[in-house]
This record gives structure tokens, C-alpha cells and sequence, in this order.
């Protein structure tokens, strides 16, 4: 073993001397890991959707006898919109640039025909094109839905003030008109002071019914109003920029690029350097060559996972972000980086024995991780054959194993048979490594 | 002339393709003899020395190297690491070789020891380093591959005193050259290969004599 050491320690050597190319190295899949966690959590980002009153809604509408703040209640309910007042023109301006997403118009009568409790008022939403319309269409009906929530227990309240002088009598008002009833329980009263007949004993049995069936009315309004109630829990896990698949994500990614660009370019410049023909004469053998490579691959891929880990755990740590285990699960996560090292250290060996030439390996090594990146970004639900092709080379096994160990309660059921995979495929991208390597001598 | 050669080709041949590099050939090198690799471009003496060396394959015939002969390559192109300086190369290449601390050959050779990559040394200096690491293992056999190409005069007579060096010892060298001078100070024996075809082998004064040599010159 002492030569394939001797071999990395050189390439190693290597590495330090060439600090622009280490730094490009590092830097470029950690800035595609990065970018793929912005959009990650672009996915969770507020579009910004503006907000034209045609009806000059006032500061504060009373509604079924309740009082609205306006601004307080369209923070309370756009939880997952940002909400920008604007003139119509200055919307329909921005919706056509595209710095608004949609587009809500309050017409002319609306807070009137709102108040009247007789006839539904309308919003209007317009969208622009485009891949986040259906998610902002989504996002504005639960805008509405949340809205119907805070009226409806007003007018359920309202509602219920009218039943209430069905049954007890008293004096009330609607739409602008007062009267004054005398109610079911008056109606009892009146009928008592009537001579017994066959006709009062009717109509009291009458009453007696009705109020009984009055008396249920409110738990009946409300629950015709909403059948099912969804209650909700706050969450405490991790923010999206932490959650577990992005620092997943971005622990393959960047173990992914650097390891097969590494081992492919390594391999592929000792055949440049003409180094290849020394070495074989029996100094070192093609498979002592191959596991250099793939060495050089896990020692760089340990010491970025580490330093990786490292910073998401203090991340975590001055974030106060609870749920995870950062540090427990620390040696668990980076064996995982020296299995998924090894494995995309052996592709790479592999593109690098076919390539021959170490400009060849990279641009080779780039176009082979770039669909894999992005083929284990497909979810397999969706596009079956996009697993299945994935499932053929470490990446995904390597983000599976990640997001289990570093979140998962009982983190065997998956890491185990992930860890499997990434050595049954380390194992055999390294024997068609060693295969093909004796290409560099010919 | 009778001893057991250090290394024998035995009908090796190569081909790249459809191209033939070097037909069916024989060569036998024995103890203190130096012989010269003659031929022009694409004739198949790099090819030759480099599947004497072991570095590549031939594609059918063998090689036979003595029993506990350790053979020295000095490829054409330089053959080590660019971006490590000529000391991390040889300490590199002695350790792979299994012997101790190679400064002596920095002094030997006189290779600059300021931590400069290869790649920034002369095309002098980087054929000296080649020929230092070819050294190292302190090899019976020393295959040389156009090693003077490169050197001005007082380099060359050190080279050929190494060379002369190794063949007194009871070792042999093989010498790819395009260089008269170089057969005359050191080479014994001449063998000349057009087209991958060894078409002359002899002492240096008989090739200095024949067709071939008119028509090489």
C-alpha cells in the first residue's frame, strides 16, 4: 500500500502548489450547491402580489356588527403573499414586467355589498405567465379562504343575533330597516294567556317545537360553515436554507464534482505528464493508480464534507434552530462522505482512464455530473426512469444517506442499505476503472 | 559477447491502429556494451526503447529483463510531475524506488533547488531531472531516449561519461540518437530501424560505413 499513498500524497502535493485550481475546485460546487439552496428556498419565498382598492376601503369597516382594522387584517391573512398597495395602472404596469406576480382589485360597492350580508362580494385576480402563476393562484385562494374564515365567524355571530330574537324577542335592523318582534318565547307567554283550545294547543306545540330546533341553530350554522376544521400546529424544525435535503443536496453536490473531477483529471494528467509510463514499469500497478485516485477523491471530500458540516452545526447552532442532530450524528454523516467520496472518486477514475487526457476528463467528468445532479433532483414519483438512471450512480444513494443520518430518529433503515449501494457501486465503477487504465500506457 | 543478456526483445511488435510502429524485432542487450538506436523520424525506436523499458505494452512478442536487473528509462518527452519542484520529484520517484535521500543527485546533475516548478525550469535542467530520476534505483541497464538533445556540451560529456560509467560497471545502455557524436564517444554497437524495421546491426565504424548511414545523414 505504500505506493498508491505515495501517489496521493503527491497529488495532494499537487493540489497545494495549483491554489487557483483548488480554489475554482472548492468554489464551484459549493457555489451550485448554494444556488441550488436559494432556489430551494425560493420556493418558499412570498411572491409579491399587488393590492388595488377601487372602493377606497376606509381604515376600519364594521362588518355584522364587528370591527376590522383593513391593514391588520390583510397582514393577518396574506401569511404566504406579500401584499403591496398600488394604483391600477401602476399594477397593470408591474404585472406586465413581471415585478408583481398577480394582481388583486377590490371593485367599486364591494365594502357595501359586503355589509348588506345578502349578496357575496367579488375580488378580482388577475396573473401574469409563467411557471409561479399556478402557485400564486393557489396562494390568493388560500388569501380568500382565510379571509372567509375571520368574516364568517362574524356573520355567523350576525346570524345568530336574528335567531336569537326569533327566539326571545326584541328589536333589530336589517338592511337599514328596524322592527321589533315578539319572538317565540313571547309567543309561549301570549298563548298561555289564551283560553285552552284545540287550536292554542296546536300552535304551542308548534313554539315548543320550533324553539327547540332554534336553540340548535348555532352549533348547526357553524358547522355547515366549515365541516372539516384543520387545526394548526407551528412547526419547529429547521428553516428552509437548513433543512436536511439542501445540506443533503449540497454535501452530494459537492462531493459529487470534486470527487470525479479530481480522480478523472488526476488520472488522466499522470498520462500527461508522461509520468505514466515510469510508474507502470513496476513502480506502481494500475489498480495502486486507480486507488490513488480514488483516495485523493475520499481525503478531499472528508476534509470539505467536515469543514461543510462544521459550518451548517454552528449555522444551526446561532440560529437557535431546533430539530436535527448537527453534532451527534457527525460520524455517522461523514462516513457517509468517505463512502460517497470513494464511489465518485471510482466514477471519476473511470471517465478519467477512458478519457486519457485531463482537459478531456474534466469536460467529460462535467457533462456526466451535471445530469446526474439533476436527475437525482427529479423525484422518482414523478419520472420513474429518472430513479432508476439515478439509482445507477452514487449521487442520490449519497444525498439519502446524508439527509437520514443527519435527521432521521432511527437512521439505519435507509443508511444501511444506502451505504450498501454506494459500496456495491464504488466497488464496481473501481474494477472498470482498473479495467480501462490500462488505456493511459497505450 | 557471450554472456547472458541483461534484457532481450523477443519478436516484439506494436501497432496503433492500423498503423504498425515497429514490425517484429529482436534485440539483445548484454553486460558492458552500449548500444545506439538509430533511424529517422517515426521509425520506431521510441517505441522500441519504451517497450524495453516496460512502459508500454507490446502488442505481441516479450520482453525478458535478467533475473534481478533493474533498468533505468529516460523517455523523449520529459517524464515527471510539472508542478512539483525537481527535489519533490526525486524524492517522489527514489521513495517509489525503494532507496534513501536523493539530494546527491540534485548536486550531481546540478539541478536548481530554489522550489520552482519543473515547468519553470529550462528544457536542459528538466532533461537533467529526467535523467536523474532514470537514475535513482541505481539501474544495471540505462535506456535513453534522445537524452542529449537538450544539453550544451559539457552536459553531453557528462552524459556520456555516465554512460561509459554504467557499461564499465557491467551494466549496458541503450541510446536512441540522432547523433553521430554521441555513437562515436560512446556507442559499441549500432542498430538502425526504418519504418519499424531494424534494417542494420553492427559495430559503430561498420554503420558509419554503410548505405545507412549516407542515407540517415
Amino acid at each position: 500500500m505504500k505506493a498508491p499513498l505515495l501517489i496521493l500524497r503527491k497529488d495532494l502535493l499537487v493540489l497545494r502548489r495549483s491554489p487557483a485550481l483548488l480554489g475554482v475546485l472548492i468554489a464551484y460546487p459549493l457555489v451550485i450547491a448554494l444556488l441550488i439552496g436559494l432556489t430551494a428556498a425560493y420556493a418558499n419565498a412570498k411572491p409579491r402580489v399587488a393590492f388595488v382598492d377601487l372602493d377606497g376601503i376606509p381604515p376600519h369597516v364594521t362588518v355584522a356588527g364587528h370591527s376590522f382594522n383593513v391593514d391588520h387584517l390583510i397582514d393577518d391573512v396574506a401569511k404566504n403573499v406579500e401584499i403591496v398597495r398600488m394604483s391600477q395602472s401602476q399594477a397593470e404596469q408591474q404585472l406586465r414586467s413581471g415585478r408583481v406576480a398577480a394582481v388583486v382589485t377590490v371593485p367599486k360597492g364591494f365594502v357595501a355589498e359586503l355589509k348588506g350580508l345578502v349578496s357575496s362580494p367579488h375580488l378580482t385576480l388577475a396573473t401574469g405567465t409563467g411557471g409561479i402563476t399556478p402557485r400564486v393562484r393557489q396562494q390568493m385562494q388560500a388569501l380568500v379562504y382565510n379571509l372567509n374564515r375571520k368574516l364568517q365567524s362574524a356573520f355567523i355571530q350576525a346570524d345568530l343575533q336574528y335567531v336569537n330574537l326569533l327566539l326571545n324577542g326584541g328589536s333589530g335592523t336589517v338592511l337599514g330597516h328596524k322592527f321589533s318582534i315578539l319572538g317565540l318565547a313571547g309567543t309561549a307567554e301570549q298563548l298561555r294567556q289564551l283560553p285552552p283550545s284545540e287550536q292554542r294547543a296546536k300552535i304551542q306545540d308548534f313554539v315548543h317545537d320550533a324553539r327547540l330546533a332554534l336553540a340548535l341553530t348555532g352549533n348547526a350554522i357553524r358547522a355547515t360553515a366549515a365541516p372539516i376544521e384543520l387545526d394548526e400546529v407551528s412547526g419547529e424544525g429547521r428553516s428552509s436554507a437548513l433543512s436536511a435535503q439542501v445540506q443533503a443536496y449540497g454535501l452530494a453536490i459537492t462531493i459529487t464534482f470534486l470527487g470525479v473531477l479530481l480522480a478523472a483529471g488526476a488520472l488522466a494528467a499522470e498520462r500527461d505528464e508522461n509520468a505514466i509510463g515510469r510508474l507502470v514499469r513496476g513502480l506502481v500497478g494500475f489498480g495502486q493508480l486507480v486507488a490513488a485516485k480514488i483516495g485523493l477523491a475520499v481525503t478531499v471530500a472528508f476534509g470539505l464534507g467536515l469543514a461543510l458540516l462544521l459550518g451548517f452545526g454552528i449555522a444551526v447552532e446561532i440560529g437557535d434552530v431546533r430539530g436535527g442532530q448537527p453534532w451527534q450524528r457527525l460520524p455517522l454523516v461523514m462516513l457517509g462522505v468517505v463512502l460517497a467520496g470513494a464511489a465518485v472518486g471510482a466514477v471519476g477514475a473511470l471517465i478519467g482512464a477512458l478519457a486519457r487526457e485531463s482537459r478531456t476528463a474534466s469536460l467529460v467528468g462535467i457533462l456526466v455530473v451535471l445530469p446526474i445532479v439533476f436527475l437525482g433532483l427529479v423525484p422518482k414519483e414523478i419520472v420513474p426512469a429518472a430513479g432508476w438512471i439515478s439509482d445507477a450512480f452514487p449521487f442520490v444513494h449519497a444525498v439519502r444517506f446524508f439527509a437520514s443520518a443527519l435527521y432521521d430518529a432511527s437512521p439505519w433503515d435507509v443508511v444501511l442499505p444506502e451505504g450498501a449501494w454506494l459500496i456495491g457501486l464504488g466497488a464496481l465503477f473501481g474494477v472498470l476503472a482498473r479495467l480501462s487504465a490500462r488505456r493511459l500506457a497505450a | 559477447m557471450s554472456a547472458a543478456p541483461l534484457l532481450a526483445a523477443r519478436e516484439v511488435s506494436r501497432t496503433f491502429g492500423d498503423h504498425v510502429a515497429l514490425a517484429p524485432t529482436s534485440v539483445e542487450v548484454r553486460p558492458g556494451e552500449v548500444v545506439g538506436l538509430v533511424g529517422p523520424n517515426g521509425a520506431g525506436k521510441s517505441t522500441l526503447l519504451a517497450i524495453l523499458a516496460g512502459a508500454l505494452p507490446p502488442t505481441s512478442g516479450s520482453v525478458e529483463l535478467g533475473a534481478g536487473v533493474r533498468a533505468g528509462w529516460m523517455p523523449q518527452r520529459p517524464a515527471h510531475y510539472g508542478r512539483l519542484s525537481a527535489r519533490q520529484n526525486l524524492e517522489l520517484f527514489s521513495r517509489l524506488e525503494g532507496v534513501g535521500d536523493p539530494s546527491a543527485f540534485l548536486a550531481r546533475f546540478e539541478l536548481p533547488d530554489d522550489g520552482r516548478p519543473a515547468t519553470a525550469l529550462s528544457v536542459g535542467n528538466r532533461q537533467r531531472l529526467d535523467l536523474a530520476i532514470s537514475l535513482l534505483g541505481d539501474p544495471q541497464v540505462l535506456l535513453l531516449d534522445e537524452p542529449t538533445a537538450a544539453l550544451d556540451p559539457r552536459q553531453r560529456r557528462r552524459l556520456w561519461e555516465t554512460a561509459a560509467t554504467v557499461r564499465d560497471e557491467g551494466g549496458a545502455v541503450v541510446i536512441v540518437t540522432q547523433h553521430v557524436e554521441d555513437l562515436e564517444h560512446v556507442a559499441d554497437r549500432v542498430v538502425a530501424l526504418i519504418d519499424g524495421v531494424v534494417v542494420f546491426t553492427g559495430t559503430v565504424p561498420e554503420y558509419l560505413r554503410s548505405e545507412i548511414a549516407g542515407a540517415l545523414r
